[in-house]
C-alpha cells in the first residue's frame, strides 16, 4: 500500500513537472534543458526559505515560485536570442553552470553533503505527515496548479505561443512579439518548476544536487517527447509511462547489478524507435524538429 | 481615411549586390498600387523592407509621415501593416479555424495574466472569436474544413486561409505578394472580387506583386514596374501597360 502511495505521490510530483515544461517545449517549441536547474532552485530555495529564514510552507512555497521564476526571466533574457540547436545548447550551459554552482556553493548549499532533516509541511495547523496526507496536499496543489495551467494553455497567450511555435515569422507579422511572448513562458514554466521541487525536498526530507543535474532534465524531456507534448493528455500519459515503467521492469526480476543498465538502455531505445515511427510522441500534437 | 506608405530613397545590399537600388514610390492610400517586373528585379525583398522583416540600408519608410523605418516586425504590424507571404506560411498544426482566430486576438487578450485574473470569460472569448473566424471562413469557401490541421489543405486552400488569416487582422495596408500564383482561374475571379470590395467598401490599402497581367490591368490604380533592383517606369496603369519597352523586357520573356 505504502509502496502505492508513493508512486501516485511521484506521479504527482513530475506531472506539474511536466505540465511546466509542457508550455516552453510543447507551446513555444523551445527545446530547453535547464528545466532541472529550475527544479533545484525551487528546491533550494524552498528549503532554505524554510529552514534558515523559517517560513511557514505556503510563504516559502509562494516565494520559491517568484525567485525561481524571476530567475528564469533573467536566464532566458540571453537564451532566447537563440532558436533551434543553438538555443538547445544555450540551456544546456545553463542547466550545467547551476548544478556547479549548486554543488560547489558549499556555504548556501552545503553541497554535495545535501540538506538534511527538511521538515514536513503544517499547513494552518495540518501536520503533513503520513504518506496518505502527503498524497492529499500533492493531490490538491496539482489541483490548483493545473487549473492555473490549464487557464494558460487555453488562453489567447497559449494560443498565440503556438502560431509563433509554428512560424515565428508569420506570426510576427500578425504582431506577436516573440522575444516578450518566449520570455513569458520560458519565465512562467520555470517558476511553476519550482513547485515539485519544494514537494520533492519535503517529500524526501532531503535534497542533494544529484536530483537536478542534466540526466534529470534529459528525463524531464524524455517524459514529454514520449507522451507527446502541445495539449495535456501527452504530458501525463509521459509521466505515467516514465515513472511506472521502472517499476515494471522490476518484475522481471533483473540482477541488481544489471537492472539500472537495462533501464538506461530501454531509455534509449524508446527515444530512437520514437523517433522513427511517431516523432509527435505518443499523444502530442506536433513534432519538435 | 485610408493610410498611405512612402518609400524614400529605399536601397538594401546583399553583399556587394544591390538587390533593392534608391527606390522612391507611393503606395496610395485607399488604391491598388501594383509591383510588376522579371524574377529578381526586388520587388519582394521591397516589401520585406517595409514589413521590417529586412532592415534597409538607405531610405526610410513613411506610414502616413511616420517614420517607421527599423521597427520590428510585429510592432508593424500593429501599426496596421500585413503581409500575404509568398510561400503561404500558414500554421501547419494548428486547426484551420485556429490559424483564422490567432490573427483576431488583440495584445491585451494575450497577456497570460489577463486570462488568469479573467479565467471564467475565456469560454465566451473564445465563442466570440470563433464566431468571427468562421465569417472569414465562410468569406474564402473554407467553412467546412474548419476542424481539420491546416497541413491538410491543398496549397491553393493554404493560399485562402493565408487569405483570411490577413483580412481577419484588420490590417489597414495590405501587401499581397503573389496572391494569386497557384491558384485555380476561377479562384483568381473570386480573389479580385475580394480586393476590389477591400479597397470599396472598407478603405483598405493594398500593394501587390503579380506575375498575371489581366489580374494588375483590372486592379490596379498605378503601376510601378521594376528591373534590377529599380523602378524603372511608373505610372497609372493602362499607360505602364501600354508602353514599349515594358511589353519588351517584360511581357515579351512571358
Amino acid at each position: 500500500m505504502n509502496y502505492i502511495l508513493h508512486l501516485l505521490i511521484m506521479i504527482g510530483i513530475y506531472s506539474i513537472l511536466a505540465y511546466s515544461l509542457n508550455l516552453v517545449i510543447g507551446f513555444s517549441g523551445l527545446f530547453s534543458l535547464t528545466h532541472a536547474a529550475f527544479y533545484g532552485i525551487g528546491a533550494y530555495s524552498f528549503t532554505l526559505l524554510m529552514m534558515k529564514l523559517h517560513f511557514p510552507f505556503i510563504a516559502a512555497l509562494i516565494a520559491a515560485f517568484l525567485i525561481t521564476g524571476f530567475l528564469g526571466f533573467l536566464l532566458g533574457l540571453p537564451a532566447l536570442r537563440f532558436r533551434g540547436d543553438s538555443f538547445v545548447l544555450v540551456t544546456l550551459g545553463f542547466q550545467m553552470i547551476i548544478f556547479t554552482i549548486m554543488y560547489n556553493w558549499v556555504g548556501l548549499t552545503r553541497g554535495p553533503y545535501g540538506i538534511p532533516g527538511i521538515p514536513r509541511p503544517v499547513i494552518f495547523g495540518w501536520h503533513v505527515d503520513s504518506l496518505l496526507e502527503y498524497l492529499i496536499l500533492i493531490g490538491l496543489l496539482n489541483a490548483v496548479i493545473c487549473f492555473l495551467l490549464f487557464t494558460i494553455y487555453n488562453s489567447p497567450f497559449g494560443l498565440a505561443l503556438k502560431s509563433l511555435r509554428e512560424d515565428e515569422k508569420a506570426a510576427e507579422a500578425l504582431g506577436k512579439p516573440a522575444y516578450r511572448y518566449f520570455l513569458r513562458s520560458f519565465s512562467i514554466g520555470a517558476a511553476f518548476a519550482a513547485i515539485p521541487g519544494a514537494l520533492y525536498a519535503t517529500y524526501v526530507t532531503y535534497i542533494d544536487p544529484t536530483s537536478f543535474s542534466l540526466d534529470e532534465s534529459m528525463f524531464q524531456v524524455v517524459i514529454l517527447l514520449l507522451g507527446g507534448s502541445g495539449n495535456k493528455r501527452g504530458p501525463f500519459l509521459g509521466v505515467l509511462i516514465m515513472t511506472l515503467l521502472p517499476e515494471a521492469l522490476r518484475f522481471l526480476g533483473l540482477p541488481d547489478t544489471i537492472a539500472p543498465n537495462v533501464r538506461q538502455i530501454i531509455y534509449g531505445l524508446i527515444l530512437v524507435f520514437l523517433m522513427y515511427f511517431r516523432p509527435q510522441g505518443i499523444a502530442g500534437e506536433f513534432a519538435v524538429k | 481615411m485610408a493610410r498611405g506608405l512612402q518609400l524614400k530613397k529605399i536601397g538594401k545590399r546583399f553583399g556587394d549586390f544591390w538587390a533593392v537600388r534608391n527606390v522612391t514610390c507611393r503606395i496610395f492610400s485607399g488604391k491598388i498600387t501594383g509591383f510588376i517586373g522579371p524574377n529578381g528585379a526586388g520587388k519582394t525583398t521591397l516589401f520585406s523592407v517595409i514589413t521590417g522583416d529586412l532592415r534597409p540600408d538607405t531610405g526610410n519608410v513613411l506610414l502616413d509621415g511616420e517614420d517607421i523605418t527599423g521597427l520590428k516586425p510585429w510592432a508593424i504590424a500593429r501599426k496596421g501593416i500585413g503581409k500575404l507571404y509568398q510561400d503561404v506560411r500558414i500554421f501547419k498544426n494548428l486547426r484551420v479555424i485556429d490559424n483564422v482566430v490567432v490573427s483576431l486576438l488583440s495584445p491585451k487578450e494575450e497577456s497570460p495574466f489577463r486570462a488568469l485574473s479573467n479565467f471564467y470569460k475565456l469560454k465566451s472569448l473564445w465563442s466570440q472569436k470563433a464566431e468571427e473566424a468562421m465569417k472569414w471562413l465562410e468569406f474564402v469557401g473554407l467553412a467546412d474544413d474548419r476542424e481539420k490541421k491546416a497541413l491538410e489543405l491543398s496549397f491553393g486552400q493554404q493560399k485562402l486561409l493565408s487569405f483570411a488569416r490577413l483580412m481577419a487582422a484588420g490590417f489597414d495596408i495590405l501587401l499581397l505578394d503573389e496572391p494569386t500564383a497557384g491558384i485555380h482561374p476561377k479562384m483568381i475571379h473570386k480573389i479580385e472580387e475580394i480586393l476590389i470590395k477591400l479597397v470599396e467598401e472598407e478603405n483598405k490599402t493594398i500593394a501587390i506583386i503579380e506575375h498575371n497581367m489581366s489580374v494588375i490591368a483590372s486592379l490596379a490604380y498605378w503601376v510601378n514596374f521594376m528591373t534590377e533592383g529599380e523602378i524603372t517606369f511608373s505610372g497609372r496603369t493602362d499607360h505602364v501597360l501600354g508602353d514599349e519597352n515594358v511589353r519588351k523586357i517584360y511581357m515579351g520573356i512571358l
